[in-house]
C-alpha cells in the first residue's frame, strides 16, 4: 500500500509535468496542426533566462513571469519569422525548420551560459521536511504545488477557449482556417498568439520543474526526455483535445511510475522506450488518440 | 430647370454607383492562370447569377474576389479599387462567402460556427438574436445547436453556411454552387431562402450555379463563364431569349 501511494503520487507529479508540456503542443497542433519539437527547447531557453535573472536578484516569482514574457515572445516570432514562410511551401519543411530550432535553441544555450549544470533556485519548497504523510507515504509540497499549476493552467486555458472571442477563434481556425479567414479572423494573427501562448505555458512549466526534476539542475538536456514523454501523452489524448492532454499526461506518468515501482527487473532505461511503443501504439491503432478528433497526418 | 434637366438627375439618382465591380481579372495557382480578365458587377440589392461548366474557374473567381487567393486586375467596392484583397478587409467592407464545400468548422458546434460567422461584430445582444432568427429561418438548425456541426446532414451544413455568412451581415452575399449534392427540395428551400434574403434585406446576391435553371429564377442578371472568360452577359430574359445559349445552359 506505501508502495502505491508513494507510486500513485510520484505518478500523478509527473504526469501533471507531462500534461503541462503536452498542453502546450495539443495549443499549437490545435491551430496549425503541427508538432513543434521545439517546445522543450522553449522551455529550456527560458528557464536558463529565468536562472540568469535570479542570479541578478531578481526574485524567482518575477523572474518566472518574465520567462514567460521572453517564451510568448519568441514563440510569436518563431511563427512568424520562421514557420510561416515555410508553412505556404511545403509542410514538411515545418518539421525540418522545427527540428533545425531545437538544435540551434540548445546550442544557443551552451554558448550564451555554458554547458555546466546551474543550480535552479526553487519557486516550490522542496526541502526534505517539505511533506505531508498519507497513510506512510510522504506527499511532498512540491508535488502538491505542480499538480495545482496544471490544474491552474488547465482551468485558465479551458476558459480562454470556451469563453472568449480569442479562444472561439483559435477554434475556428484549428477546425478550418479558410472559413475563420472568411468570417473575418486574422488567421495569421491567430496562429501567432498559440505559438505565443504555447511558449508562454511551456516557460512557466520549465521554470517550476526544473527544480524539482532530478538533479535539481538545469541542465542542456534537461527537457529532451519530458518532451518525448509529452508527445507520447498528447498522442495518447489525442493531439487537439486540451482534455486528452490532461488524461493522456496523467495516465502516462501514474503508468510509468507503476512499472517503475512493480516491475523493477525492467530498469529505469525502458522508460523511453515506453513511451516510443505507445507512441507506435497509438499511431498505429488510434491515431486520433482517446479525444481527439483529428488524426495526425502529417507531423 | 427644364424637364430634360429633371429627367437626367432622376436618371442619375436611379443608375446606382456598383457595389462590387470587377475588372481584367486575372487570378489563378501558382504558374496556372485560371482566369483570364473577368469584368462583372453587382449593383447594390441586385441579383447575379454565374453560370459555367466544371472546370470554367467559378470557384476561382469566387476566391479571388473574397481575398482567398491573389489577383490582378481591379476588384472595386463602392467605386473604392481594394489593393490587397484579404479576406477580413473583403468582409468589412461588406462582402461574404459560402464557400463551395460548405466550409463547415466540422469540429466545432452548430452554435459556435454561427458565433464565428459574427466574429466581426461586437454587438452580443443582437448577434444572439441573430442567431435565434437564423435558426428559425432553418429550423433543422435549431434542435442543433449544440450538436456538433461535423455530424449535419449535407443540407444542414449548406444551411449552416448561409447562416454562417449572413451572420456578419454582408450587403453582398456570395454563393459558390449552394444546390450541389442536395435533394431538389432542398435546394428549393434554400434558394427561397436566399430570395428573402435578398428582398427583406436587400442584400445583393452573386451566385455561382450549374443548376441553370434554378438560378434564372432569381436572377435578374446573368454572366456565363467559360475557361476563365465571361463568354456572355445579360438581363436573363434576354438569355432567356437566346435560343443558342438556351439550349446549352438550359438543354431545352
Ligand atoms: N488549388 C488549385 N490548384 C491548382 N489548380 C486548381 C486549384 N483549384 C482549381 N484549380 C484548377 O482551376 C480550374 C478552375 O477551377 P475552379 O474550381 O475554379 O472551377 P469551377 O468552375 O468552380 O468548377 P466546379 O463547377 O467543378 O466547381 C480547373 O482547371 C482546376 O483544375
Ligand atoms: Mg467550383
Amino acid at each position: 500500500m506505501e508502495i502505491f501511494l508513494d507510486r500513485l503520487f510520484s505518478g500523478v507529479t509527473a504526469g501533471s509535468i507531462y500534461v503541462l508540456i503536452a498542453l502546450s503542443l495539443v495549443v499549437v497542433f490545435r491551430s496549425s496542426t503541427t508538432i513543434n519539437f521545439a517546445q522543450g527547447e522553449f522551455a529550456l531557453f527560458t528557464s536558463f533566462v529565468a536562472w540568469w535573472l535570479t542570479t541578478k536578484g531578481l526574485p524567482i516569482v518575477l523572474a518566472l513571469f518574465a520567462a514567460m514574457a521572453v517564451g510568448f515572445t519568441m514563440g510569436v516570432v518563431a511563427e512568424r519569422a520562421l514557420i510561416r514562410p515555410v508553412r505556404r511551401r511545403n509542410e514538411t519543411a515545418v518539421l525540418i525548420v522545427a527540428l533545425g530550432l531545437f538544435t540551434a535553441l540548445n546550442g544557443a544555450d551552451g554558448w550564451i551560459w555554458g554547458a555546466n549544470d546551474k543550480q535552479f533556485p526553487e519557486i516550490l519548497p522542496h526541502g526534505d521536511n517539505d511533506y505531508f504523510v498519507i497513510a506512510g507515504s510522504r506527499l511532498h509540497y512540491d508535488s502538491i504545488g505542480i499538480v495545482l499549476a496544471m490544474i491552474l493552467v488547465v482551468t485558465l486555458l479551458s476558459l480562454l477557449f470556451n469563453r472568449t472571442p480569442l479562444g472561439l477563434q483559435m477554434r475556428a481556425v484549428a477546425t478550418n482556417p479558410e472559413s475563420a479567414a472568411l468570417a473575418g479572423v486574422k488567421v495569421g494573427r491567430v496562429l501567432s498568439l498559440s505559438w505565443g501562448l504555447s511558449a508562454a505555458i511551456g516557460s512557466f512549466a520549465g521554470v517550476l520543474l526544473v527544480p524539482v526534476l532530478p538533479p535539481n539542475q538545469l541542465d542542456l538536456s534537461s527537457f529532451f526526455s519530458i518532451l518525448i514523454f509529452a508527445s507520447a501523452a498528447a498522442l495518447l489524448g489525442g493531439l487537439d483535445s486540451a482534455k486528452g492532454a490532461v488524461v493522456g499526461g496523467l495516465a502516462f506518468g501514474v503508468a510509468e511510475s507503476m512499472i517503475n515501482g512493480y516491475a523493477t527487473f525492467l530498469g529505469g532505461s525502458m522508460q523511453l522506450t515506453f513511451a516510443l511503443v505507445i507512441i507506435v501504439v497509438i499511431l498505429v491503432f488510434k491515431p486520433t488518440g482517446l479525444f481527439g478528433a483529428r488524426r495526425l497526418e502529417r507531423v | 430647370m427644364t424637364a430634360a434637366d429633371s429627367a437626367d438627375n432622376t436618371a442619375l439618382g436611379t443608375v446606382s454607383r456598383p457595389l462590387l465591380e470587377v475588372a481584367g481579372l486575372r487570378a489563378g495557382y501558382g504558374a496556372a492562370n485560371v482566369l483570364h480578365g473577368i469584368d462583372l458587377s453587382v449593383l447594390p440589392g441586385e441579383v447575379v447569377v454565374v453560370l459555367g461548366a466544371n472546370g470554367a474557374g467559378k470557384t476561382t473567381l469566387m476566391r479571388a474576389i473574397a481575398g482567398l487567393i491573389g489577383h490582378t486586375g481591379t476588384i472595386s467596392v463602392d467605386g473604392q479599387i481594394i489593393a490587397k484583397a484579404r479576406p477580413d478587409e473583403m468582409l468589412r467592407r461588406g462582402l461574404g462567402l459560402v464557400p463551395q464545400g460548405r466550409g463547415t468548422m466540422t469540429a466545432m458546434t452548430v452554435r459556435d460556427n454561427l458565433r464565428v460567422g459574427a466574429i466581426s461584430r461586437s454587438d452580443a445582444r443582437e448577434i444572439a438574436d441573430d442567431i435565434e432568427r437564423w435558426c428559425t429561418v432553418f429550423p433543422p438548425l435549431a434542435n442543433r445547436r449544440n450538436q456538433i456541426a461535423g455530424t449535419l446532414s449535407g443540407g444542414e451544413q449548406q444551411m449552416l453556411a448561409i447562416a454562417r455568412a449572413m451572420m456578419a451581415r454582408p450587403r453582398l452575399l456570395m454563393c459558390d454552387e449552394v444546390s450541389l449534392g442536395l435533394a431538389p427540395i432542398i435546394v428549393q428551400q434554400l434558394f427561397g431562402v436566399l430570395r428573402d434574403v435578398n428582398q427583406d434585406s436587400n442584400t445583393a446576391l452573386l451566385l455561382v450555379e450549374q443548376n441553370a435553371e434554378l438560378a434564372l429564377q432569381i436572377a435578374a442578371r446573368v454572366y456565363l463563364l467559360e475557361v476563365g472568360e465571361i463568354a456572355a452577359s445579360g438581363e436573363t430574359e434576354q438569355f432567356r431569349g437566346n435560343d443558342a445559349i438556351r439550349k446549352s445552359y438550359l438543354g431545352y
